[in-house]
Parts: C-alpha cells; structure tokens; sequence
C-alpha cells in the first residue's frame, strides 16, 4: 500500500466549522430578493375527478399573486418517463396530488387561499396494489399506461433498448439439477419513506425568455437540470444548490417541487420559494418501490444457486419517473448475488397505483427486491442445512463472473477482490462461529428473551455509473510564493464528505496542504459535467476525474519545470507548490513563477461509465425477540466490506453506520408507510406516527473494512453508501427467524406479525 | 389601545419586538422558531418537523433545551435564549468544547440536525457535567438523525462527558 499524505487519514471536513457553528447555508436559509411563497391545495382523494373548482376567493385575498389550477395549466409541464402525467389535471390520482398552487406574499397568506379555494370531487375507483393494478379488468389509471403497466426501457439510462427482464441458460434444466428449491410469493411493499431531515424545496427564478435559474434542495443539480429540461418547455435551467440536509437519493430530480415554483415565477414574475412540510414530504414527494415477486430459486447439493425463476411486480405508485433504471439495477443485483446461475427466467412489471409516487432511494431497486429474494434464498439454505456465510461466499460475484446491468448490456466482473476475505472477518468479528446454532435454533433462551442472529449480502456495480468530468486550477497566491488550488467539479454535499474527499485526492497528487485546496459551489453552468453523489458513484467518478485533472495539471507544471531547468519532467519534484529537481534540491522554483503571468494552470479530468467493477457489503445481525410480546431488539450490527483503499476513515465508517438510517434496516421492524384502508389516505404523514429510530435505541455497530486496492482508479478505491444498509432488512428477518424457531416472512415484522408467526395472535 | 411589544435576549443582546398583525410585527401565532430564523437571521437552528418531534429547532431557553418550533414568541417574554450561533467566541472564534468535539470525531453527516443535536447535549452538559452514556442518548431522543451519525456524535460527547469508550 502507498504512503499517503492525506488517504486513508481522517480529515476535517471542507464544512466542518460552519457545519457546527450553524453558519452553513441550506435552501431554507437562503432569500432572493423580491421572493415570494408558493403552497399547494392537495386531494384528500387517491383518485378522483375535479367536477367543480372555484379560486375568485383566494385570488380576492390581500398579497396573492397567482392561483393556478389544472384549468389555467399551460401546455406542456409534464412529469414521468414516459411522459404520462400533467402538473395538475382535471383529475388527482393519489391523495396528496396537486388541485391548484398559489403564490402569496407570504406564506401565512399562501396557506390561507388555499383555504378560500372551493373544490367539489367525484371520486373514482382507486388501486393500492401492483398485482391488482396488473389483473385483467382493473379500471386503468393513466391513458399512457394499457393495463397500469409502465412502459419498459429509460432511454438515458438504457441506450441499446429497453432492458426489463433477465433471461438466459436453461431454467428448466437448472431445476432440475436443484437440490433444493424454494417457490413463494416474497414481498417488501409497504413502501417506506427515506425522510430526509430537510423537506423537498427550490426556489425558483425565470429570468426571462426560455431562462430560469433554480436554486434546490437537490443532490445532484445536473440530475435536476437534465429531468426538469424536457418538462418545462423551451427551458433554459441554471441549476445551483447549497448543502443539502440529507437525501439519500431522495432529492434529486425534485420535478413536482421545481414545475410548481417554475410555473409560479413564470406567472408572476417574481422569484417564488416552493418548500414543501413534512407533512407534504410524507404524503406527496417519493418513497421506496413497492415490491413483490412470485419467484423459485433452485439451489444445487454444494450450495450454490443453479435456476431463478419469476415475475417481479413493482409498485411505483402514481408517478413513474426512472423507475425503469432501479428496475434495471434490480435485476442486477439480483445477478450479483447468485453469480454462479447460469439460469435465469427473471421478468418485471411495473405498475402505476393511486399511491403516494415511489421513487429513488439508497438502495435503487436492488434494496427492494433484494429482500424479497434473500427470503427465498435463506429457505434453500435452510432446506440444504448451509451456512449462510459459507453459501454467501459461494455464489457472490467473483472476477470473470457475468451479468446483465442495468443499461442492458453485459458486463464481467474485472476486478479482483477479497469479498468472500471481507465476509468471513466480518463473521468472526461477529462471533458467527459460535453464535449460529443452525437453522430455526435460538442462539440463546433466557426467559421469554430469545435471541436469533441473521445474514444478508448484497452488491452494487453502479459505483462506476455516468460520465463525470473536473477541472484543476492551479491560481497563483497574489501575496507570497504559494498557490490556491480550484477543484471545479459539481458536487453536492448532502453529508457524505465527498467533497472534502476531492480535495484530499487533488492535495494528494499535487503534494500540497489540504487547506489549500478549495471546491467550486455546485451549480450545473459554472461546472462541468457530474451526476453527483449517487448509487455510490462519487468515490470512482469524482474521485477519477478530479485525480486525473490535478494529475493533468501537475504534468503542465513539470512541462514548464523541464523547460526552466533544462531536465527532463521525470527528474522534477514538487511540494507545496515548488517544483524541485530530485537530487538537487537547491533548484527550486514556485509555480507562481512558471508560465505566464497571472495565467492559471489547468488540468482536465474525466471518467468514462463502467459497470465492471461491483461493491459488496455483508450485513450480519443479532435480534432479541420477547416470544411474549412478540417485540424485537437489534442487539448488534456487524457490516463487512472490501472498500479498496480508504480514503476518509471516519466518513467512510458513517457511509456504512448510515445503512441503519434512511428506511433501511428498521423496514424490517417498525418502518412503513400506513394508508387507511377506507379512505386510501396516508395516515403516517408526521415523525410521530411515522416511526423512527431515537438516539437511545441504537444497538452496537462494528464495521469490517477490508483495503484490498482495488484497480478502479488511481487511489483504489470503491463506493460503498447506496447498498450499506441495503440486505439488512433480510438479515433481520432471518435472525427473528432463527430466534423464535418460526420463519417469518412479513415485512415489517412488528410485534403483530411475530406473534402471528408464533401462533399466539 | 397601547402598544405591545416582546422582549428577547438571544446570544446576550436585547431585542425588543412590536406584537400586532401588520407589516413589521409579530403576530400572536409566530413562533420563536420563526423569529429567530426570520427577523434575526439566526438560521443555525433548522425547522424540520413543525411540531417538536425531530429536536432540528432546538434552543436553548433559560438554561433548558426547548424546541423552538412549539413556542409561540409572545409568551417568551423577557427569556433568554441562546441558539448555535451564540455557542462560539463573538470575539476570537473560538469554539465551544462540543462543537469542537463535534469536528475531532466528525460527528455529523449532512449537518442539518446537528444544531438541534449540540444545543440540546450543551443544555444537558452545563446541567450535568459528567453524564453517563444513557443519559446523553436520553437527553438526544428528542432529535432525529437520518444520516446516522449517532455513533460518532456519542464519541464526541463521552468525550466530554468524561465516559470511557463504551
């Protein structure tokens, strides 16, 4: 392994003092002039036809600028890919669609004419099921959308086609040299929400003909931009953002938000702020797929997964925007998990509901239908008597293994890692050898406290995903012989420190102080191309691009060195922004003073999409389950990986402690979305009857990270954060399992469905 | 009818507001919350949630953590309030214990809940010096992190706290 300057160390983040001293500026901190308030009316309805809507009350109302209803929209302002529905419309397809937005000099007075807004529905027959959704005769939603199913294919995302289904080898054949098979309908469909702590917003500001600047609560403002283009038509968008309070893939495209605040600085030409309440977060913005698989897995007599077989059914709710592309990364993860099949019969339907829209969440499709195909998996481990861990290490992606990603196009694993090394040291940290009992088999009683342990794996090729390029500058200090570096790459920072990991990978290739080096402010004109922080991209794209940059601009500087000592490049040096000729350190000149005066230096960067690299994370768990009153406790997470090569040693510990967050592995014990039955209205709408996990019930974390240098990029390293959390929901319901004896499949698995499960309810 | 006003002393300093419903006044539904992130710029604290359930708006008001949000400003007459901004040195800069701890430990994500967070473990720390682990995690139960920086915020304040590693 290198020795590393800053690499592998804890550094202090870029915002760490304004972070911490409340200084650091979020969207609801910031104020256009001129700025003015927009709120929504919201059906209480999931579907119905608006028969009758009258505004002349709230128009009336002192400091309302504009009310607009579906009878006032204006062409275009479409949302969904394909596009399929109108901003607003003259009917509402789940409860918390748009009926009508205003702006208002305030945004007490915005509140109050929604309230003098006169509304008369005729409802409709609504669906809250995918399978319902996709039977024969259901009553169809959207005109787009024959039967409720989602067109196949995303064109950015899947260029050859679309890619919707995994089909190859012999499934037949593949049975029938199983050893054990297990068939079931598995599902994860209680769609639930990723909450992050800042609610949806942007501001926006048309500045006359097709432009508009947009200021966001948004992880990426690229995504943004390149979603809200084709939606607001004849657009021109600037897109900037500040720091983000938490998305975990949440808020990106923001496209319901940003038409809102777009239409209503169109109309009134005045700056508007569209920023959403929790309540409206909860009830109207994205929540997780819903997911549900009739399957059959076939596993042969040594443990390894020989056929899969099924027809996943995904719930996107009334909006379908990209889903397809967590679809395709679904159906690869899948693959990644049970690499050694060569026998696959594995279909998708998507299906619009009248429910709150799904959208994107850490975990991107693969989460969701993950932990409806680790239940499966476990019970022909089960039928065979395996060892998770050994059966895990068996049929994880390995080099050359092949699959099928979410572009639809195949890919072989090219590199060589030690996930299967990473899984057995998390095992041991845990204690596995001595707390597995086998299956079904408490690892102990004491009283009515049984205690189970479960595992999970999962893995994510997406880490090398979307093209990505940066700029290095090299700008002379006006004062003293020193420089500044500018790091000009779009990132946002919606905590996970990748930011400040740029800046330690550029000091690191051009061997200067970290605090010299600055990033430039996200913003989708002043910088060049990057997706942002998803999929756990950030670490090989950034990473890739921004080291190559300064390694371009460190090959300019050593040019004019050459030229100034007559040596060649490879005899230069350089430190702290001197250039030194190796073994003759009395020749030294500043950078200042090479080139042309005042000029910078700078090197360019990119990184070109690859899906041949994958991620992997174990997720092992202890659960102690009261048999009397059926409540679980996690006692102790160990997370395992093979990171490569570390580049922050605190920030890439809390990427996998984040895993327990963002509807992660509490989807299994207490998180989910609630609608009522009667009414088809979200009843968790709030962070009281939407559960949480508080400061003090947080069990013991251990992480297991192994440094095997990777060959991704020049710092070796790999993401990690989109799937850190992702199987742990399915190893949670496979140590409740192995606790009370009983399995249970049923998620989540709140003390009412292990009491089911045991029979006494 | 005579005029009312509200009297505020955040970070030290006195501020003495209009109570009414025209421009420029407080109404009687504003809340301290809004006030301080409105009228006085003192955006540290966040609002999250609206209704005290996620500890983002935490304050601190005569020496208890309160969460900004759930206070209407009129009936927080002659308090003295203290938010983020008034924990470092007005003069040097300097930082106060926790949020320095808060950097050593990197013990925040996106940072969005972590105002709420320092000011309720400073209310609980000026109160309690040496408080065991429980009792920190107590006195935080009140704030959500989605990020998950809990482990890493409890190094900082055992820290302090005095606790050895859990």
């Amino acid at each position: 392994m290198a020795e590393y300057r800053y690499i592998g160390k804890y550094t202090k983040r870029l915002e760490a003092n304004d972070i911490v001293t409340g200084k650091a500026t979020f969207l609801d901190d910031f104020k256009v002039p001129q700025m003015i308030f927009g709120k929504a009316l919201r059906s209480p309805y999931p579907h119905a036809r608006i028969t009758f809507i009258d505004t002349t009350e709230a128009k009336k109302l002192k400091g309302v600028h504009a009310v607009i209803t579906h009878k006032e929209m204006p062409k275009g302002w479409e949302l969904g890919w394909p596009v399929h529905k109108k901003l607003m419309d003259e009917i509402v397809f789940f409860a918390g669609d748009l009926v009508a937005i205003v702006a208002a000099d305030t945004v007490e007075i915005a509140e109050e004419a929604v309230d003098l807004i006169k509304v008369e529905y005729e409802e409709l027959p609504a669906i809250f099921d995918a399978a319902v959704a996709l039977a024969e005769g259901a009553p169809q939603i959207y005109e787009r959308f024959k039967n409720n199913l989602v067109d196949p294919g995303v064109p950015h995302f899947q260029p050859d086609g679309p890619h919707w289904q995994v089909m190859y080898g012999d499934v037949e054949k593949g049975f029938a040299e199983a050893a054990f098979v297990a068939e079931d309908l598995v599902e994860f469909n209680k769609m639930p929400a990723p909450l992050a702590p800042e609610p949806p917003g942007a501001i926006v500001r048309w500045e006359g003909g097709p432009d508009y600047t947009i200021w966001a609560t948004s992880q990426s403002p690229y995504i943004l931009k390149l979603f809200n283009s084709p939606r607001i038509p004849g657009s021109n968008l600037r897109v900037k953002t500040f720091n983000v309070g938490g998305s975990y893939g949440n808020k990106q495209t923001l496209s319901v938000t940003v038409l809102c605040a777009a239409l209503l600085a169109k109309t009134t030409n005045r700056p508007v702020k569209f920023f959403l309440t929790k309540c409206e977060q909860l009830m109207a913005h994205e929540v997780r797929l819903g997911s549900k698989i009739k399957a059959k897995i076939g596993m042969d007599k040594e443990g390894v997964v020989c056929a899969v077989e099924g027809d996943w059914m995904v719930d996107t709710g009334a909006l379908a925007d990209s889903v397809q592309g967590q679809v395709g990364v679904g159906l690869g993860e899948a693959q990644l998990v049970m690499a050694k099949c060569r026998n696959w019969n594995l279909d998708s339907h998507i299906a619009v509901t009248n429910k709150c829209p799904a959208g994107i969440v850490r975990g991107y499709g693969g989460q969701e239908l993950n932990s409806c195909l680790a239940l499966l998996m476990a019970r022909t481990m089960r039928a065979g008597g395996f060892d998770p861990i050994e059966c895990y290490k068996k049929n994880y992606v390995s080099p050359g293994d092949r699959y099928i990603w979410r572009d639809g196009r195949w890919w072989q694993s090219r590199v060589p890692t030690k996930f299967p090394e990473a899984m057995q040291k998390a095992a041991d940290k845990f204690g596995w050898k001595d707390k597995w009992k086998g299956w079904g088999v408490p690892t102990s009683v004491n009283g009515s406290k049984a205690r189970g342990i479960g595992a999970a794996v999962i893995g994510n090729a997406d880490i090398g995903e979307d093209n990505t390029e940066a700029y290095v500058r090299l700008i002379s200090d006006i004062k003293g012989k020193g420089s500044t570096v500018v790091v000009q790459c779009d990132i946002t920072e919606s905590g996970m420190g990748q930011r400040s990991n740029v800046a330690k990978m550029v000091a690191e290739v051009l061997n200067v102080p970290i605090e010299k080096v600055k990033v430039t402010e996200p913003d989708s004109m002043n910088n060049p191309t990057n997706f942002g922080l998803c999929g756990s991209r950030g670490t090989i794209t950034s990473g890739k691009a921004c080291s190559l940059a300064a390694a371009d601009a460190k090959k300019k500087v050593f040019e004019l060195g050459a030229l100034h000592f007559g040596v060649s490049e490879e005899q230069l040096e350089m430190k702290d922004f001197m250039v030194y000729v190796r073994d003759n350190p009395e020749k030294k000149i500043p950078i200042k003073k090479l080139g042309p005066k005042d000029l910078n230096i700078t090197g360019y960067g990119r990184h070109i999409e690859q899906f041949d690299i994958p991620s992997c994370m174990i997720f092992i768990v202890e659960v102690e389950v009261d048999i009397d009153t059926g409540f679980t406790k996690i006692i102790k997470i160990t997370g395992g990986t093979d990171i490569g090569q570390i580049i922050d040693s605190r920030a890439v510990l809390m990427q996998l402690q984040g895993g327990i967050g963002s509807a992660c592995v509490d989807t299994a014990l207490f998180e989910e979305c609630i609608y009522d039955p009667n009414t088809g209205r979200p009843l968790t709408t709030n962070l009281i009857d939407y559960k949480w996990r508080p400061f003090n019930e947080f069990p013991l974390y251990e992480a297991v990270i192994m440094e095997s240098q990777v060959d991704s990029f020049m710092f070796k390293a790999l993401g990690i954060g989109e799937i850190s959390g992702a199987a742990g929901a399915s190893a949670v319901m496979m140590a409740i399992s192995n606790a009370i004896g009983v399995e249970v499949a049923e998620y989540p698995a709140t003390p009412a469905v292990v009491l089911k499960a045991l029979k006494k309810a | 009818m005579e005029k009312q006003y509200v009297t505020l002393k955040v970070n030290g300093k006195e501020y003495e507001f209009p109570v009414g419903t025209r421009i420029g006044e407080i109404p009687d539904s504003e809340t301290l919350s809004q006030t301080l992130r409105n009228r006085l710029e003192l955006t540290g604290s966040k609002e999250s949630c609206g209704e005290g359930a996620c500890g983002c708006c935490t304050v601190i008001m005569d020496g208890d953590a309160v969460t900004s949000c759930m206070l209407l400003t009129v009936e927080c007459e002659g308090k003295d309030i203290i938010t983020i901004e008034g924990l470092a040195d007005p003069i040097t800069g300097e930082l106060d214990p926790i949020q320095q701890a808060f950097i050593d430990y990197y013990s925040f994500q996106c940072g969005y809940c972590t105002p709420g967070i320092i000011m309720a473990s400073k209310a609980l720390l000026d109160k309690n010096p040496h408080p065991t682990q429980e009792e920190l995690a107590e006195a935080l139960s009140g704030n959500y992190c989605r990020c998950i920086s809990h482990y890493t915020v409890m190094e900082a304040l055992n820290s302090i706290a005095g606790n050895k590693e859990a």
